[in-house]
């Protein structure tokens, strides 16, 4: 009877069970010994055997019509369906159902094309209930938690997808924090510059610093006397290594040795050094110079309000708090000058300084941003000798320092820890749990070795790290989703590779936006940082003049930002050749300069323009001009003086279509509307009187 | 032959089930764990509220075009709600959305505050974002809703007798 039942399903799906569990298990690359399970389940269904009909669980018992769904472009089959009716089709939740009769959420592939092991993972072919659901029966393929389900998202999708934020930070997150030093990861690769190249580490910190850091990474403290731990943005992205006494003078020894290219002090102009040495108000010239500089759009300070202590700043260079305690005041300068001239691949941009500038800023730096316990508890080093450098040298190499640094003399250490580029279809017959009490399951496998790896493997090399849960649960996700290369060429034709092609201008502009590094915050065609404004389009955008400017003298256009611009101090010959170059090479398809001739709008067009505005689509709720309205959008007040007439019109058509990810919605204008509104914008320049922009913004309130 | 096979293969399987039979239970019975994702309770930042996928999706759009208007505080930090006349609802605001229908609000939010009688400030989304989104954004709200949300019960077919 069964037999029969069996035999009708299979010519449904035109091949037989066990040839499709054969295929499944190839592609899951499932061990002989580990299949054995899954084999004897099939031949309990396909065998006529009288074993198999004593056991009351077997799914084909109780449900006569195995529901089957095969995806053969991933060689994958799943019966899920048979017992959970509800996953098709999908819809809106609802909490009271419970399973296993929920409905599938709206999820972007439908089971009926995709089946279910594709994304929640099981033995979908299982033939029990409890086989197919708990991760020690189905060792190798155990049932994915829906809070780590992105996992399955990451196995196709190499570049990051909107609606996968965990998976894309544990990403960021092994990317950020060095993990590809030491291991290989699939569709992550090996960024620039991992830890700082150490060739001239002796001429920027001493011996003791080095031996503090090389002890505790962590330097920010609360009021309580505790390291202050808060996750990414609070830890340094050095870990803490286990080192002994001896291995931490030795090692400290060796990289205050390394000063090839010993730092040659600047020679302020004395007539400046004259004027400022004694100035009463030095640190707060240089403080005011630092804060208007926007150091700290890149760069955070430590701050402890009621007893909490919080970073405030960006994290794209490292946290300064106590900088000044740290690096050598000569090297200091040195650095500021030119940065690329001691870490070629550093981000840092080459500020164009004035010795008075430079004279202040460091003086802040090395004298505010310091902490005279510091060094507390540090012995004193005194000069390195020959045989400390040796053993320093030997430990650098065994401890795998070379995976992350460059040192003179020494080989990249690449792929010093085990390969992880399949590390989540990890069978946990393959993993050693050592004397550690947790479950038996690859995810608890991984957030113990990560959270503690001394924890399953009391001599593991691998350094401490310290992450919040939602982290490590973002780091798990992550890894979870490198399940290998492709097992088939069907299955490879279904990735999608993670692209970003680099923006490299060519000629004078090239050599400006080097020097700027106007791509570790801006978008270029696709490339770049995403903390500022994507400048793909930003010559169909801005106006010349009023790009030389705002280069010359960075403002916010929007109040709601805390983060600024830096200002670089760029020449007047920088600013030109970037707004030139932006003006030719950075141009949206669907701006037409020639569109609008601002010549055409009469004053008739402004003021209907302007009523469009303040009564029938009420911009003011998000933009402000003047002292009203809202700051969801720019200030729109010197919009005139700002942003081509061109632009204005093609933005107000259809905003997405200049950027993509624009929050101001589209509308359905009328030509004649955007017209007017186009005429009344041009009209908004600063250099008009105030009051009557204040007036024109308190209108519509 | 084939039969001997069947009872090694068998045997091989209790082994393994018997040998496996610890540990991962803790890991199924956390109900974070059966969340995509979680957003804390407006109200009760240490209550944590399961989201699906959908409720999730949701999420992102909303911190992506709806919070500056209808949250207090935003990613950039200030808010945009206290610059609006009539101030706009907050996003879990269940007294002011739990008695509206999703149509509704799916109206309101594609044809923008105007259409519906409301306030012009409410701009529409309906060329900006797609049906599903939109409804997306709905299952967020009525996920995060204080007082909690109820789903209406599923209408009776009406008969044509009455």
């Amino acid at each position: 009877m069964r037999g029969n039942r069996l035999q009708r399903a299979r010519k449904t799906h035109r091949t037989s069970a066990l040839s499709q569990f054969n295929s499944w298990l190839t592609f899951h690359r499932l061990s002989l010994c580990l299949s054995m399970p899954v084999l004897c389940a099939a031949l309990l269904l396909t065998t006529r055997a009288g074993f198999g009909q004593g056991n009351p669980a077997a799914v084909a018992d109780q449900h006569p019509n195995p529901d089957q769904v095969w995806t053969p472009q991933l060689n994958a089959a799943d019966r899920c369906a048979t017992c959970h009716p509800g996953v098709a089709p999908p819809g809106p939740a609802r909490p009271s159902v419970q399973q296993p009769d929920r409905v599938d959420p709206l999820v972007p592939h439908h089971t009926k094309d995709w089946g279910c092991t594709v994304c929640h993972r099981g033995l979908g072919a299982a033939a029990e209930k409890e086989q197919a659901h708990q991760p020690e029966l189905a060792p190798a393929q155990p049932l994915l938690p829906t809070s780590y389900i992105q996992a399955s998202c990451g196995i196709c999708h190499r570049a990051d997808l909107p609606d996968t934020p965990q998976l894309n930070r544990g990403r960021l997150l092994l990317s950020e924090f060095g993990c590809l030093g030491c291991h290989r990861l699939e569709g992550i690769e090996r960024p620039a510059m991992l830890g700082p190249d150490l060739t001239d580490i002796g001429s920027k910190v001493s011996a003791e610093w080095i031996y503090k850091w090389l002890k505790e990474p962590r330097t920010i403290i609360d009021d309580s006397g505790n390291t202050v731990v808060s996750g990414y943005q609070m830890e340094p992205r050095m870990p803490q290594f286990h080192l002994k006494e001896e291995e931490l003078r030795d090692l400290s020894a060796y990289l205050s040795s390394l000063r090839s290219n010993p730092v040659d002090p600047y020679k302020f102009d004395p007539k400046v050094v004259a004027a400022l040495e004694n100035s009463p108000d030095l640190v707060d010239q240089g403080e005011a110079r630092f804060r208007q500089m926007f150091c700290t759009t890149c760069h955070s300070l430590a701050v402890t309000r009621g007893g909490d202590t919080k970073l405030i700043g960006g994290d794209i260079g490292p946290e300064m708090t106590k900088v000044g305690s740290k690096v050598n005041p000569d090297w200091l300068v040195a650095w500021l000058r030119n940065p690329q001239a001691f870490l070629p691949k550093s981000k840092m941009p080459r500020y164009e300084w004035s010795d008075q500038d430079l004279y202040v800023v460091t003086h802040f730096i090395s004298t505010k941003l310091t902490d005279p316990d510091l060094l507390q508890g540090v012995p004193k080093l005194g000069a390195p000798i020959p045989e400390q450098i040796r053993f320093g040298r030997r430990l650098f190499l065994k401890k795998g320092c070379g995976s992350c640094h460059a040192a003179p003399g020494m080989k990249l250490q690449e792929d010093f820890g085990p390969n992880l580029a399949s590390l989540g279809a990890e069978s946990i017959s393959h993993l050693h749990f050592g004397n550690a009490k947790i479950p038996r399951s690859l995810i608890a496998y991984l957030q113990a070795k990560i959270s503690d790896p001394f924890s399953v493997n009391p001599t593991a090399e691998m350094p401490q790290y310290r992450f919040n849960s939602a982290d490590l649960d973002a780091m798990t996700t992550a890894l979870l989703s490198m399940t290998g290369a492709p097992s088939s060429s069907a299955m490879e034709r279904l990735i999608v590779p993670r692209t970003q092609a680099e923006f490299h201008p060519t000629g004078a502009f090239a050599q400006v936006y080097e020097r700027y590094k106007c791509y570790v915050c801006h978008q270029f065609n696709g490339y770049g940082g995403t903390l500022a404004t994507d400048l793909s389009y930003e010559g169909s955008r801005a106006q010349r003049q009023w790009l030389i400017d705002f280069l010359k003298n960075p403002q916010t256009l929007r109040p709601s930002l805390t983060l600024r611009m830096p200002q670089f101090n760029m020449t007047d010959q920088e600013a030109s050749i970037l707004a030139d170059s932006i003006g030719w090479n950075l141009r949206s398809p669907a701006v037409n300069p020639a569109s609008v001739d601002p010549a055409q709008s009469t004053p008739q067009m402004a003021a209907l323009g302007k009523q469009l505005y303040e009564v029938k689509y009420q911009c003011q709720a998000c933009h402000s001009i003047g002292a009203g309205g809202g700051y969801v959008g720019p200030d729109l007040s010197n919009v005139g003086n700002w942003m081509t007439a061109a632009w204005i019109e093609a933005w107000l058509k259809d905003p997405q279509a200049l950027l993509p990810r624009g929050i101001e919605p589209r509308r359905a204008l009328t030509e004649d509307e955007i017209k007017a509104l186009t005429a009344y914008l041009m009209t908004l320049r600063q250099s008009e009187p105030a009051g009557r922009a204040a007036v024109a913004a308190g209108v519509g309130q | 032959m084939k039969k001997h096979f069947a009872f090694v293969a068998l045997a091989l399987y209790l082994g393994m089930n018997f040998s496996a039979s610890r540990g991962g239970a803790a890991v199924q019975d956390d109900p974070r764990q059966k969340a995509y994702a979680t957003e804390p309770d407006w109200n009760d930042p240490q209550r944590l509220i399961p989201l699906n996928y959908q409720q999730a999706r949701g999420k992102r759009l909303f911190y992506q075009y709806c919070v500056w208007c209808h949250a207090d505080s935003t990613p950039a930090g200030p808010s945009n709600r206290a610059n609006l006349n009539p101030v706009p609802p907050l996003m879990n605001d269940g007294a002011a959305l739990n008695g509206k229908s999703n149509e509704f609000l799916l109206d309101i939010t594609t044809l923008g505050g105007s259409a519906m009688g409301k306030s012009a400030m409410m701009p529409p989304y309906g060329r900006t974002l797609t049906r599903e989104e939109i409804q997306a954004l709905i299952a967020y709200a009525r996920a995060i809703a204080q007082p909690a949300y109820q789903p209406p019960a599923p209408r009776e077919p009406e008969h044509s007798g009455r």
